[in-house]
């Protein structure tokens, strides 16, 4: 059982290491990432969400609807303790 | 010998990522597992954060006074990239929810049967 | 219908579908500090608002076309949208019709198995609810993370709350859980890394010079995997039938039907509108894998079946036979087996649901769910009994209960497709299920003889009537639906299914 777990654990790893093969190099400035999306995140938050820190302009405004499926899971979770391991007083 | 230089980063996080998997799925004592189950979350979101930086000495994503105020313009190229960072910080809090449901769960197992040994439960189940 | 009176309600009706039962999820720990009591109708009344919204949604889509909601008026892929066709819509409805049938079912069933939780229980239900219809409705690959792991967390809070075993059942669900999870992270991020988008269509845009790019490829196959491991996909089932057996009986009747069929959507979504459909037939040999899995999982689970004392586990086994027609289905590759596993996608969230409710309702009056317990309860409780039946032949093919067409669809596809396997496995499973469901029609009606129940135990089981009415009026209705299902099969087919996935 370990050596069938640890032989997947290295397929696994491979794959994901043959995956890497392709990828921009670290810190790549060009990087389709750092092209496409972000720079308007980066150029317009002043102008559009008028917060000078970018993270939480597309924490709060851009991507607000993420944050608040992120509050939700934590709720979840919170309710989700009370419910297993709250005792009843008999 | 060049390409393993270039993506050191990703190299490493798979590493990480890899130990934490293991430790889920070979290990029977149930905390061992929920610790892996942390370690390879842990290692996905440092394997994302880690594709936002720009080399060249970018800064933070925070505008200064100066370009805030419009005085400066600001450079795509000297600021890192916001958005990985974004989606980790939602990653984290998912991350840490789970933890925290698995060791309820875990708790619950130990009041029930005074073990957190996989073998064990499963001799008492059947 | 009654809601065109309000453009504005219409217009917004993509986001109201998941934000009205998570609104009223975060206020139901208030009211049931007031009254505990009135946290039951306030469940009912989200749910009723998700499928009143689900429906005009659909109806917009059937008028109007695709329907495309941005968050925050931002455009994508700056901003997340939620983008409804046909295929969502119909998810939709299933999703939101089927939560407010178990909910009505649950009360009794909860207040007998979850005393004194019944607040909490209630709130996680809706959360749940609120994660499977996020999952659908999202044009977005990472709200989609968001709103699944909202699903599962649930999930797993609501599995380990069951019977004696459930919560060990559970954290090995936490565990594949999150690896499926995690995987479908980790191939989001590969697909992040070399287009710097996450919304599907901007993805599905980018995507097309790139796939022969290793970085896709494994996006592609650890989404597979992750997907894989949601669905239940054998050999990957394994959580399954302990988790499933071992929860509470409305929250197998909730999961059981929709966790696996939302992670179908999930993969086809994928498949189909995030990459080209000619990436998993032509591209890369995903189909024919994809066939082969599906032939194996219908006969492991079909088999399997077969050596079930427990009516629960025997009903998780055919789930994941289930899983494979589907999966088997999409394997295909033509548009007469998509079309097949869509309608069965429908039939199948009908038929989960109703017969996950049976075992619910004998384990209401038993306290168990052993086959053995279906003793003469053909006499005692006619009514269920007759659903039961209903629900039995659709699982075996029956017409004209919709498990019938939806079969001939998959027939017709593998023919096209010259699969004769595939054919031999529906037939076999057929066959098998016959089986299985006639078995229990014979405990039923007392020819075989259950191991007896003696003394008081047995005065007992003779005093059992029918079930209450608030459990036993969601079974009809289900029972009923799938005949609905069969005979209006083609209009379905015609007007939603249709366009729902594309012409290969």
């Amino acid at each position: 059982m370990r050596f069938l777990s640890f032989l997947i654990t290295l397929l696994t790893g491979a794959v994901l290491v043959y995956g890497t093969i392709d990828m921009p190099a670290y810190g790549d400035p060009d990087s389709p990432a750092s092209r496409h999306v972000s720079p308007r995140y980066i150029e317009k938050t002043e102008e559009e969400t008028g917060t000078p820190n970018m993270v939480t302009s597309v924490l709060a405004d851009y991507r607000g609807y993420d944050t608040m499926g992120e509050t939700t899971v934590i709720f979840t979770a919170g309710i989700s303790c009370i419910f297993l391991l709250r005792r009843r007083k008999k | 010998m060049e390409f393993v230089i270039a993506k050191y980063n990703y190299w490493i996080y798979i590493i990480l990522m890899m130990i934490g998997f293991y430790a889920m799925i070979a290990k029977t004592n149930l905390v061992k597992k929920v610790i892996g189950m942390n370690i390879f979350q842990t290692a996905i979101i440092l394997f994302y954060v880690s594709t936002a930086y720009k080399l060249g000495g970018a800064t933070l994503p925070i505008l200064t006074d100066a370009q805030a105020h419009g005085h400066e313009a600001v450079e795509v190229a000297r600021v890192i990239n916001p958005l990985p960072h974004v989606l980790m910080l939602t990653a984290i809090v998912v991350m840490v929810a789970t933890l925290g449901v698995a060791l309820a769960i875990l708790i619950h197992i130990y009041r029930r049967y005074k073990t957190l040994n996989e073998d064990e439960i499963l001799k008492v189940l059947k | 219908m009654i809601l065109e009176q309000f453009p504005f309600l219409v217009h917004s009706s993509p986001v109201l579908i998941v934000v009205v039962p998570l609104m009223f999820a975060l206020m139901t720990p208030v009211i049931g500090l007031v009254r505990r009591d009135w946290t039951f109708p306030w469940m009912v009344l989200a749910l009723i608002l998700a499928t009143l919204f689900s429906v005009t949604a659909l109806q917009d889509v059937m008028a109007n076309g695709v329907i495309h909601y941005r968050m925050g008026s931002w455009a994508p892929p700056w901003g997340i949208e939620y983008v409804i066709d046909h295929l969502n819509g119909l998810m939709l409805v299933l999703v939101s019709g089927t939560s407010l049938l178990v909910a009505v079912y649950g009360k009794k069933s909860v207040e007998q198995e979850l005393p004194g939780r019944e607040v909490y229980f209630r709130c996680i239900f809706l959360l749940q609810v609120t994660g499977f219809l996020g999952i659908v409705v999202t044009g977005d690959a990472f709200n989609l993370y968001v709103f699944l792991e909202i699903a599962s967390i649930a999930g797993y809070a609501l599995i380990a709350a069951g019977e004696d075993g459930a919560a060990f059942a559970s954290f090995r669900y936490v565990i594949m859980g999150t690896v499926g999870a995690c995987f479908y992270l980790l191939s989001v991020g590969y697909l992040y890394i070399v287009t710097g988008s996450l919304n599907m269509a901007d993805l599905a845009r980018l995507l097309p010079p790139l796939y022969g790019s290793k970085v896709v490829l494994t996006a592609f196959a650890f989404f597979m995997v992750g997907i894989a491991v949601k669905m239940a996909l054998f050999p990957l089932h394994l959580w399954l039938p302990d988790a499933y057996t071992k929860a509470p009986s409305a929250v197998s009747a909730l999961v059981a039907p929709l966790m696996t069929k939302v992670s179908i959507y999930v993969m086809i979504r994928i498949m189909f509108t995030v990459f080209q459909p000619s990436f998993s037939i032509e591209f890369l040999p995903v189909t024919q894998i994809m066939l082969v899995a599906g032939i194996i999982a219908i006969f492991a689970g079909a088999l399997m079946a077969l050596a079930q004392k427990d009516f629960k586990r025997m009903l998780c086994y055919i789930v994941v036979a289930e899983v494979g027609y589907m999966v088997g289905g999409v394997g295909l590759a033509n548009t007469v087996a998509l079309r097949g596993t869509v309608l069965h996608i429908a039939n199948d969230v009908v038929m989960t649901a109703g017969l996950f409710a049976v075992a619910g309702i004998i384990a209401y009056k038993m306290r168990e769910h052993n086959l053995s317990d279906f003793k003469d309860l053909f006499k005692r409780m006619p009514f269920t009994m007759a659903a039961f039946v209903v629900i039995a032949l659709s699982i075996i093919g029956v017409p004209p209960t919709g498990g019938f067409f939806s079969k001939w669809y998959l027939i017709q596809g593998a023919l096209e497709a010259g699969s004769w396997l595939f054919v031999v496995a529906l037939l076999s499973s057929s066959l098998i299920n016959i089986i299985l469901f006639f078995r229990i029609f014979e405990i039923g009606y007392g020819f075989r003889a259950g191991h007896g129940h003696h003394g008081e135990e047995a005065e007992e089981i003779a005093a059992i009537r029918e079930a209450p009415l608030s459990m036993l009026l969601p079974l009809i209705i289900a029972a009923a639906a799938i005949v609905i299902l069969g005979f209006y099969n083609q209009a379905l087919m015609g007007n939603i299914i249709q366009y729902a996935v594309p012409v290969l």
